[in-house]
């Protein structure tokens, strides 16, 4: 009996392993063009990490391409000083999945320096190893405060943390909403994103005097309409959502179905061309924050955006002009000093730089925080994501 | 009620006359119905192996593509008629190989006798796979070492523990990971990592008694009440119990640092005692040692134990609660103290794991690892210690592994795959117990139920 | 008193969806006294079958009665892929296990794995963005409860009619047909059914369908009118609401489904208010605890034999 089991169990596997070999249709995640020969002369590896698969894949796969756009035009210049590639890791975004990916990259000796991680979790469980490793990490997108106040010694964060954008939320509700908000209602997601960006906000709107209803819905909650109801039912005239787009789509139409006609204010996870596809009209005349210029309205942009549709086959999306940004910075960097720089050498360098990219200028504090204090400001208009403007101008303006 | 007894046996013959008289169409016969399975399979094959998906901009994208790309699809469906005729006309090629596996199998027989005859065989067994152990890793690139440590080593601790509640005590347990979870927040709190600060603060290494006796509490806690309980309710109260510890550790922020998790890095563990001065720090091969250490001890502990009066009242628990309670066993305390085994097993591993990455929020302990550590208990072969560990670390490398083979998205749907074909081919696991060898190969020919969960309910068909 | 009419409308309709996914778990259960994990994907599939056919084939913006009729398609096509699915699960992941005989725990896996496997697939074929279910009509408000403002919309309307529609039905089947009554029959004893004429793998066999058709209607109706959105991962956490839900009621026990299904949707709307958005799983389990503390069988007891 058994030896017939192991019989019936061998040829499957066995057919299978042969399936995959020949039926494989190296079905690598599309777009991602391949970075070309090495050619002549010297070649530069760096690195990211960040999630390529699972549940939040999207927002690595933006940085990703981003990446590998400047790459590709940095490959296609004739006078080059070496060719550029590029080393993926996936961390699924995940924490406990983090130090392998970091480890696969700081292993790597050819690889120069890291775009990444994408998410704050991971950012906190990877960033001692890059530290003792002195491999520079810098992130296009991971906001959390508290990355920099931890003694990471090889930490980047190319992004305006979360207390930014939460205040930029509060400041922009008291000073520029008319009439005056007395009643705010802020909903965070329950990731470590959302709660942080909501904590901020909530303090910033309780210093201004206004009244602060919370409330926490985790992500993935299947049904909305209950927290809807609540909003509606508890008269605010502002409400902020933090947290991402696949989760403020349904809210949208729950709040639009509630009867709930406030102001509503979101978050760069949010500010996503899918936002408008999925919630459609219910999300009209909402506002979303972003430390971020939109790639598609800046005039400065534009030809990023139409070269990045053409490689990719789709819009730049959140994140995508960071990792675009982040990439060319490094690129200036080694193309100073040399290729053959080493780690320690392209981290000093990089923490004193100084950079104009096509999303933002970039430099650091010497604790890694990004230097910057702007945050954009859109609002969804019949079914678009119209650019508003820069906060502070805009709030400095109101008086 | 087509189990193949002997009695059957002789029976078949006139069988095949009664199919002659009956007269079905060609494609009703068996052969032909499994040809279009065989087919179906490959077309199968072609949508898995297929392109990856558009999303919401080219819908069909992926399907379209498949059905399309006539060569690829003729392999495929090629693949699955080849199947079919070795299934079907291929008993001369399988001769041999059954000849063979006769063969080894005979060679391998004096090998299995002198291993089952004592206590030296096994022990001799066990501590050439304790040197393996030590060795490979340092073979390894850093990347799998830290694979190894992270995502391996964790998982075999947690796994030995879960195999105590599951594969001896027969207990339905799906929220085993929440007891990591307290174990590793525990060591957060008093290594004062949390919000909150702890009375003293502690060296992780002086947390582990602390951590294994706060999940030990926990196990209790949540036992008492719960272990009347029969087989599948079971399950339902502890997902729920896995439910209510994560949202806990989401929403208590004052408390755990909710989402954001622990405030400050947990430091690592190091020991000055006797003289002897180490401190663990990043490399992962140190804390490779430490968890095979902690899994050699708790292997040969586990082994004692289920030898013992504790072990046989736990087979008795497992095969038929009702006889064992009429036979005077207290079943819920041997229930209790196999759940809380478990339960501290998972605290340690928490310990561990915590101390290793210095960093934990609540993603690290979602559902899905309780529904995952389950999976390799059951893949591995169920209340064999070894079964448990091979089929941990073969389904924990798997993935890790797979990403340089198949998308690394499209990992996952293989695991699936694997583990349904796993289940349909030999389902007491890689390495069975005898015992539920035994169990198994009696239900096959019909007698008695290999029931795990020792529920009394009506007989499956 | 309107916010509590409120909510309970809210919970009511979510509470109809849970009861028609949790009537699979149960009818598979009663059957084969086994969890059917991979249920969660027979939903996602209703829900994403739903939303191919709607985008696919349905006008942009049907007015007046060709809307109805697409809906109708829809979820009758939801329905349609979701019963596929399952009666692919049940050929392919349990039907091997089950002529041998396999313990339970085994059948556990194989549906995990199962669950695994289909859920994957189709985040590769369809994308793993979530994807927007077009919708047919404006979700206006229906009518007001009577004496209050609370406002009652046509795709609750929808949820809940589909609902009823559907248990009505499935209580007929179960009561009144030969189907019905070997499903009863092989619940109560295999064996002994099998013996008396029952073709337990036929009748095992349908169980799955009947279930798979009111999953893939919950996959679909959760698709279009709860979340309007469709995403691979859809499945898994009211699965394991559905799953809580059948357990609430008493596993096994197809009425025992229903109202713990309701029960549990209006607890968890009721949360909301109560303590917090963020705290409606722990008081959903809590309240599922707590009630098997005092009733180790669920509310109305298990057997699909003897109380359906």
């Amino acid at each position: 009996m058994l030896h017939r089991k192991i019989v019936k169990f061998a040829v499957p596997l066995a057919a299978g392993v042969l399936a995959l070999s020949a039926c494989s249709s190296n079905g690598k995640s599309g777009g991602g063009g391949k970075s070309g020969g090495s050619g002549g002369g010297k070649t530069v590896t760096i690195g990211l990490q960040g999630p390529l698969s699972g549940a939040n894949a999207q927002l690595g796969i933006n940085v990703k391409d981003g990446v590998q756009l400047a790459f590709n035009q940095f490959n296609a210049k004739p006078n080059k000083p070496f060719t550029v590639k590029l080393a993926t890791s996936d961390d699924e975004g995940d924490p406990s999945k983090a130090n392998a990916a970091a480890t696969q990259l700081i292993q790597n000796n050819s690889i120069k320096a890291v775009i990444g991680p994408i998410f704050s979790g991971p950012t906190k469980a990877s960033e001692p190893l890059y530290s003792s490793a002195s491999l520079l990490s810098i992130t296009p997108s991971a906001t959390n405060p508290q990355l920099t106040t931890q003694g990471f010694t090889s930490f980047l964060q190319g992004i305006a943390n979360d207390n930014l954008q939460g205040k930029a939320m509060a400041d922009y509700i008291t000073k520029k909403l008319t009439p005056k908000p007395t009643k705010v209602y802020v909903i965070d997601d329950k990731s470590e994103y959302g709660v942080g960006l909501a904590n901020v906000a909530r303090a910033d709107l309780k210093a201004d005097g206004v009244q602060v209803v919370s409330d926490s819905v985790p992500a993935g909650t299947p049904d909305y309409s209950g927290p809807a109801a609540k909003v509606a039912n508890s008269k605010a005239t502002a409400l902020i959502y933090a947290g991402y787009y696949a989760d403020a789509a349904p809210l949208a139409k729950k709040l639009h179905d509630a009867g709930y006609t406030g102001a509503v204010f979101s978050d760069d996870g949010a500010k996503d061309p899918q936002l408008v596809k999925l919630a459609g009209t219910a999300v009209n005349n909402w506002y979303l924050t972003c430390p971020c210029t939109d790639p598609t309205v800046q005039a400065s942009t534009k030809t990023f955006a139409t070269q990045y549709t053409s490689t990719f086959k789709t819009p730049p999306s959140t994140y995508s002009a960071e990792g675009y940004d982040e990439a060319n910075m490094l690129l200036q960097q080694i193309t100073k000093l040399g290729a053959g720089v080493s780690r320690q050498a392209l981290l000093a360098a990089m923490k004193t730089a100084d950079y104009k990219g096509i999303s933002k200028e970039f430099s650091f504090k010497s604790t890694g925080q990004f230097k910057g204090t702007d945050v954009w400001i859109y609002q969804v208009k019949s079914g678009k994501i119209t650019f508003l403007g820069n906060v502070n101008q805009l709030v400095g303006s109101a008086g | 009620m087509s189990g193949g007894t002997a009695s059957e046996e002789s029976f078949r013959r006139p069988k095949v006359d009664v199919a002659r008289l009956r007269r079905d169409a060609w494609y009703r016969r068996p052969r032909w119905r499994r040809l279009l399975g065989f087919v179906v399979a490959g077309l199968a094959l072609a949508v898995v192996t297929g392109p990856q998906g558009a999303g919401s901009t080219a819908l069909m994208s992926s399907l379209k593509a498949t059905f399309t790309s006539v060569p690829r699809l003729g392999v495929c469906v090629g693949i699955g008629v080849l199947l079919w005729a070795v299934r079907e006309f291929g008993a001369p090629l399988r001769a041999p190989a059954r000849t063979a596996q006769d063969g080894v199998a005979r060679g391998v027989a004096p090998l299995r006798r002198f291993y089952a005859a004592g206590v030296w065989p096994k022990l001799a067994v066990g501590a050439l796979v304790l040197l393996a152990g030590a060795v490979i890793p340092n073979l390894l690139s850093p990347t799998w070492q830290v694979v190894f440590v992270e995502q391996m080593g964790v998982y075999l601790l947690l796994a030995v523990g879960l195999n105590v509640v599951i594969g001896w005590a027969g207990l339905l347990d799906l929220g085993f990971v929440a007891f990591y979870a307290v174990g590793a927040y525990s060591v957060a709190f008093w290594t004062g990592s949390l919000p909150v600060q702890p009375p003293v603060v502690l060296n992780p290494f002086v947390v582990i008694p602390i951590a294994v006796l706060t999940c030990l509490a926990a196990g209790l806690l949540l036992g008492t009440p719960t272990l009347r309980l029969r087989g599948d309710y079971l399950a339902i109260v502890t997902l729920g119990f896995h439910e209510i510890v994560y949202l806990v550790a989401k929403n208590a922020d004052g408390f755990t640092g909710g989402s954001r998790g622990t405030t400050k890095m947990i430091p690592h563990p190091s020991i000055h005692l006797f003289g002897l001065d180490y401190n663990w720090m990043f490399d992962p091969l140190p804390y490779w040692y430490l968890i095979l250490a902690f899994t050699a001890i708790l292997v040969v502990l586990f082994s004692r134990l289920e030898n013992s009066r504790i072990g046989r009242a736990w087979t008795a628990v497992r095969e038929d609660e009702v006889a064992a309670q009429a036979s005077g066993l207290n079943t819920v305390r041997y229930k209790l103290m196999a759940f809380a085994i478990g339960a501290s097993t998972s605290g340690l591993a928490g310990v561990v794991y915590a101390s290793k990455v210095g960093f934990i929020n609540p993603d690290n302990f979602p559902l899905l690892a309780s529904i995952l550590v389950l999976s390799y208990v059951i893949f591995g072969g169920m209340g064999s210690i070894a079964g448990v560990l091979v089929g941990t670390a073969l389904l924990t490398l798997l993935p890790q592994w797979l990403k340089s083979y198949v998308p690394a998205e499209d990992r996952y749907m293989y695991l699936g795959g694997l583990l349904v074909a796993m289940m349909i081919f030999r389902p007491q696991g890689v390495i069975p117990s005898r015992r539920r060898q035994r169990e198994i190969k009696l239900a096959e020919s019909g007698v008695g139920g290999a029931d795990a969960t020792g529920a009394a309910g009506g007989t499956t068909s | 008193m309107s916010s509590f009419l409120d909510y309970l409308t809210l919970g009511i309709v979510l509470g109809s969806m849970y009861a028609i996914f949790a009537i699979g778990y149960t009818l598979v259960y009663g059957v084969l006294q086994l969890i059917n994990f991979a249920h969660s994907e027979v939903f996602m599939t209703g829900g994403f079958v739903g939303m191919i056919v709607l985008t696919e084939f349905a006008p942009s913006r049907p007015h007046g009665f060709p809307s109805v009729l697409w809906m109708v398609i829809g979820c009758l096509s939801g329905m349609v892929g979701g019963a596929a699915i399952a009666w692919c699960l049940e050929r392919v992941a349990y039907r091997p296990l089950r002529k041998a005989h396999a313990p339970r725990l085994v059948f556990l896996l194989s549906a995990v794995g199962a669950s695994f496997f289909l859920y994957n697939l189709c985040g590769k074929l369809f994308g793993r963005t979530p994807i927007q279910v077009p919708s047919l009509y404006t979700n206006s408000v229906l009518f007001h409860w009577p004496g209050t403002s609370v406002e009652v919309r046509v795709n609750q309307v929808v949820v809940v009619g589909a609902a009823v529609v559907m248990m009505i039905a499935l209580d007929r089947v179960v009561n009144r047909t030969k189907l019905g009554s070997g499903i009863r029959a092989v619940a109560q004893d295999a064996e002994t059914a099998g013996l008396m004429g029952v073709d337990i793998d036929r009748v095992v066999s349908r169980t799955f369908v009947i279930g798979g058709l009111l999953g893939g209607a919950a996959g679909f109706l959760y698709g279009y009118a709860v979340s309007g959105q469709v995403v691979f991962t859809m499945g898994f956490v009211p699965g394991i609401k559905a799953f809580a839900a059948a357990v609430l009621g008493g596993i096994g026990n197809v009425r025992g489904a229903m109202l713990g299904g309701l029960l549990l949707g209006v607890i968890e709307s009721f949360t909301v208010p109560l303590l917090g958005s963020e705290w409606i799983d722990v008081a959903a389990f809590v309240i599922l605890v707590l009630v098997l503390m005092f009733r180790p069988t669920g509310l109305l007891g298990e057997r699909l034999g003897r109380s359906a």
